[in-house]
């Protein structure tokens, strides 16, 4: 306890606060003994003025800390209470170290976990890394072949990301952290041992102090990290070190989920390229168009598929598949491969679609299952400036034909679906386009979108015929973008099967395939 | 218009190309062009994007028919297809500028402003993905994370897309890349794109390539928001419930409009499924107007609508009565009611007397 | 939008001497298929002397591929255990499906006739059946092998 009056002159001072100020008795100056925090607080008192802070003043005599608590006293003399807070003002500290550390990492997790993309996790990390631990911070990834990818921060600088090819060996710690062994601890790291490949280009002066942690991954090591601090700055903490391996180790985390999801990725890309149905164009002056939606949004591949197979020369039939396997998402997608790397196997006998449907239906047979697939063949030939068809229905919706005057007939072919029966049968319907007509392979995922004004009408065969007559004489691709447009607004937002359109069109006089036909097409392109 | 005096009468040459269905002379025409030196980006923006939008005025207006707009559209993307093939001009600069996504709003399948922006962005020496129209979100968000682009371009042209573009917005940001919304969807001074979060809006593809060519900062990846964030106004679930019940509310106002006009009793099954269809657009746009708290995609939507049936001459006699059923329906419902009567007063406006839709 | 609630898809089985009685209500789909063969499957193994398994139709609203590829298995199952499939109170949307697809004869095909067609079965079939327990009975083609000489090719 002590008394100041009202110019700063201590007036009483206990047993106490003597020994605290080493000496201080009343009548000297206070400015000569009290601490300076203090000093202010009592001007601010003696002022009648608000505190600067909320709450009593508090400061640090010596290594303790204290508040000190005012009562007025006689003649403005003001007593000054000291309570000492030490133990419980380094319980704060730890606190709201732990509480920073703890958002910290909230965020870093938060911004890690946003991107499966390797090189923006790279990047993220060592921006995060540099912004809350170090200087500048490296991030050096696993080998690829014999260089590393690295990744470059500095505080409120650019990121920069090369491969290159560095000796990881020459940095203390490192090739250790790349192999996922323990950290080294900051304090055994020389930092005049680190090469110049480590130091970002404008980096701040010399090199202080370094931490390299590993960044564990998911069974194999996701990397290393390399913090910096110049030598203007105060060393790491022990604390700084354990806060960087918590960072790492999220670090590590995420950017192993980002690899394992990028080789996924990759490996679905590849096997999807083959499912995916082809794009198409024109083929010996004869248009195809197609247009493709799988069922479920997150894959693009189910059991619809079509191919075109040009014929050798313009002479000879193009073969056409449209298909629908039962069944939806990957298996069925699977089960279209088979189907479509078997018809390509196929081709030499395509002018026969029974006997083609016949050994495709002995090929799918299995006792595992009775998922079975409907199609239809085409087989396609431009002769004297009309199309010439020859169509087979395996169990599939018959195709429709766009007459030039806006008439839509149904191509009366109809045979067993292939893949379930020991046996099937077909029948083969010929037919002719003029000029201008449209021939249309579609499946049912079309006639069976549900949705509409009502929410839940089947599309039906009736509404792609009214569309089909509005679709007179229009390019074949025109034809398909209007009925994926009418199925689109009929769906709105609701759940769909597959749905799969090919559209077969003779060219008018002025198109480019019509040009493409009487050109001999002695060069057969393939489609795939 | 940066074209030569020689190519002035190019649009017009094309419209007729483009219209009469005769690709040899459009791919012709674009072909020589070139030749005499015209610049491809002049060709897309100048010329094919002109004749496009012509497209669109001239169905509205019943010029065209049907087939023909579908037929001229695809014509106009096989001229594209034909520069695309065609060698460029200048070798463009290596490595590339910079890597952007083109993508539609999923459900949206106006994918040719998409396509002209992808074209001028690979002109202008970027690296591009074009994902197209009908590019389910989940797909973009998992071409995003393979693919690390500079940007999102997302293209939207009708309004009722704009919930889907927001969370598709969201989603992009979400994993830490900006997006660059164009498109007659998102207002015709982007105020729409704004009100949903995007990071850049970009009125046409020069302007999208001037955003792109000025760099667009990394949203910040740990800065996720949900659509309420954005849109407050949308606790009042009034979207919701009328998204919900969308099929009731047009069956509901299809019943109505039968008990108020006599007429509608004598209808074809295929007439009552147009004017079915005609409700349910209302209540598309007005669940959008909702949505984006903006009561001009309503008000626009229903003369925009009354216009398209005047130009066929069809009085849009329902429309009111429609408007009518629907507040009857909504009336616990402030925003939709205001919406509705504010519908009504554009309807009244001068151009637009007793209305009858749907013949 | 069309957040409708699905027809809801029940099966209610019943016993007669010698036959099982399935009554189906609601789609027949992707999402319920299995469930049908499951339970056919599992009264079969529990009643071996079967004569008849009789599919009831009649409160049927809808049918997909995947619910022609339930029947097909069915037939697979009934016809290795020499009972009979009866399709009854078809209604249309089953009806135009069967007929498309051309396999009403083989899924209603009696039992009886399921040995002679056994031996029909051509090399290539065969081949590609070989081994396979339960398909191996699968014939049923008789009719279906008869008609393709005279349909093939005409047009």
């Amino acid at each position: 306890m002590l008394v100041v009056d009202r110019h700063g002159g201590l007036v009483r001072v206990n047993e106490a606060a003597r020994v605290l100020l080493r000496g201080a008795a009343g009548g000297d100056g206070a400015a000569a003994r009290v601490p300076s925090w203090l000093a202010d607080a009592h001007r601010r008192v003696s002022d009648g003025l608000p505190g600067a802070d909320p709450g009593p003043p508090t400061g640090t005599i010596d290594d303790r800390f204290f508040e000190a608590h005012p009562t007025p006293g006689a003649d403005g003399d003001v007593v000054w209470w000291l309570v000492d807070e030490t133990g419980r003002h380094h319980a704060e500290n730890a606190l709201s170290d732990a509480l920073a550390r703890s958002e910290i990492l909230a965020e870093v997790s938060s911004a890690l976990l946003s991107s499966l993309n390797v090189p923006r996790c790279m990047e993220v990390a060592a921006t995060m890394a540099a912004e809350h631990l170090a200087e500048a911070a490296v991030l050096v990834g696993p080998p690829q072949g014999r260089r590393h990818p690295l990744t470059y921060a500095r505080r409120g600088g650019p990121v920069t990301q090369v491969t290159r090819r560095v000796d990881v060996s020459i940095v203390p710690g490192l090739p250790e952290a790349l192999q996922g062994f323990p950290p080294v601890p900051a304090r055994w790291i020389n930092p005049g041992d680190i090469p110049d490949w480590v130091i970002p280009d404008d980096f701040a002066g010399p090199v202080g102090s370094v931490i390299v942690t590993p960044l564990p991954g998911h069974g194999l090591p996701a990397g290393a990290l390399i913090l910096l601090r110049s030598s203007t700055e105060q060393a790491f903490t022990e604390n700084e070190e354990l806060l960087a391996r918590l960072f790492a180790a999220r670090a590590g985390s995420a950017l192993s989920a980002a690899g394992l999801y990028s080789e996924q990725a990759a490996i679905t890309a590849t096997l999807m390229q083959d499912l995916l149905p082809p794009p198409l164009t024109s083929v010996h002056g004869v248009e195809y168009a197609g247009g493709y939606r799988a069922s479920q949004d997150q894959e693009r591949i189910g059991g619809d598929f079509y191919d075109v197979h040009p014929g050798a020369d313009a002479s000879r039939s193009t073969l056409v598949a449209l298909g629908d396997v039962a069944g939806k998402g990957l298996e069925a997608a699977v089960l279209t491969g088979k189907i479509r790397n078997t018809l390509h196997a196929l081709l030499p006998l395509a002018d026969d679609h029974l006997q083609v449907l016949s050994l495709l239906n002995g090929a799918l047979l299995t006792s595992h299952h009775t998922r079975f697939a409907t199609l239809v063949l085409a087989s396609v030939r431009r002769h004297r400036g009309h199309v010439e068809l020859r169509l087979t229905s395996a169990g599939h919706p018959p195709p429709l034909i766009v007459r030039n005057d806006g008439m839509v007939e149904e191509v009366p072919t109809r045979g067993t679906l292939v893949g379930a029966l020991p046996t099937v049968t077909a029948r083969t319907v010929e037919a002719v386009l003029a000029p201008g007509e449209t021939c249309l392979l579609y499946t049912d995922g079309i006639t069976e979108a549900r949705g509409g004004p009502l929410g839940d009408d089947l599309f039906g065969e009736h509404r792609l015929r009214r569309a089909l007559a509005e679709c007179a004489g229009m390019p074949a691709e025109a034809v398909v973008e209007r009925v994926r447009m009418l199925t689109a607004q009929w769906l709105g937002a609701g759940g769909h099967d597959d749905m799969a359109a090919v559209a077969i069109s003779a060219p008018k006089p002025g198109s480019l395939a019509a040009l493409d036909g009487r050109a001999d097409g002695g060069n057969p392109r393939r489609h795939r | 218009m940066t074209l030569p005096t020689t190519a002035a009468a190019l649009p017009d040459r094309l419209w007729q190309a483009v219209t009469g269905g005769d690709e040899q002379e459009a791919v012709g025409l674009v072909r020589a062009a070139l030749a005499e030196g015209v610049d491809e980006e002049a060709l897309l923006l100048d010329v094919i994007a002109p004749v496009q939008a012509r497209v669109g005025v001239e169905w509205a207006a019943d010029r065209i028919t049907v087939a023909q707009e579908h037929t001229a559209t695809a014509i106009n993307e096989r001229v594209i297809a034909c520069l695309a093939h065609h060698p460029p001009s200048a070798a463009p600069p290596t490595p590339p500028r910079g890597r952007a996504t083109v993508s539609c709003i999923d459900g949206e399948w106006h994918a040719f402003p998409a396509r002209l922006v992808a074209e001028v962005l690979r002109l202008r020496g970027w690296q591009v993905d074009y994902l197209g129209a009908q590019t389910p979100t989940p797909h973009l968000v998992a071409h995003l994370h393979r693919t690390n682009p500079d940007a999102v371009l997302l293209s939207g042209s009708i309004a009722t897309h704009l919930p889907t573009a927001h969370a598709a917005i969201t989603a992009c940001q979400a994993i830490g890349v900006p997006v660059l919304a164009g498109g007659r969807a998102f207002g015709y001074d982007g105020r729409y794109a704004r009100a949903l979060g995007a990071d850049r809006w970009a009125a046409d593809a020069r302007g999208a390539a001037a955003v792109l060519a000025g760099g667009l900062a990394r949203p910040h990846p740990a800065a996720r928001r949900q659509a309420a964030d954005d849109l407050p106004h949308l606790a009042d679930q009034e979207y919701t419930m009328v998204v919900r019940s969308r099929p009731h509310l047009v069956k509901e106002t299809l019943v109505a409009l039968e008990e108020r006009l006599p007429a509608m009793r004598d209808y074809s099954d295929a007439q009552r499924e147009r004017t079915a269809e005609d409700i349910a657009h209302i209540v598309d746009f007005l669940a959008t107007a909702l949505y984006v708290d903006a009561a001009e995609i309503f008000t626009a939507f229903l003369t925009w609508t009354a216009d398209i049936l005047e130009a066929r001459n069809v009085r849009a006699r329902s429309l009111v009565p429609a408007l009518d059923a629907l507040s009857e329906q909504l009336r616990d419902f402030p925003r939709a009611v205001r919406l509705l009567r504010e519908g009504t007063t554009a309807l009244h406006g001068p151009s637009a007397p007793g209305p009858e839709m749907c013949a | 939008m069309t957040s409708l609630p699905p027809f809801e898809f029940s099966l209610s089985i019943h016993r007669e001497p010698g036959a099982l009685i399935v009554r189906l209500a609601g789609d027949l789909d992707y999402d319920t298929s299995d469930d049908l063969v499951d339970a056919v499957t599992e009264h079969m193994a529990a009643h071996p002397r079967l004569a008849d398994v009789r599919l009831d139709f009649h409160e049927l609203t809808w049918i997909d591929s995947a619910g022609l590829s339930a029947l097909l298995m069915i037939r697979r199952r009934t016809g290795a255990a020499g009972v009979t499939l009866h399709l009854d109170n078809r209604p249309t949307v089953l009806n135009r499906l069967l007929d498309m697809t051309n396999v009403l004869d083989h899924l209603t095909a009696p039992a009886t006739r399921e040995a002679e067609g056994d031996g029909r079965t051509d090399g290539r079939t065969e081949g590609a059946i070989e081994g396979a327990g339960d398909a191996r009975t699968e014939g049923g083609g008789g009719v279906a092998a008869d008609g393709s000489a005279t349909e093939a090719g005409t047009s």
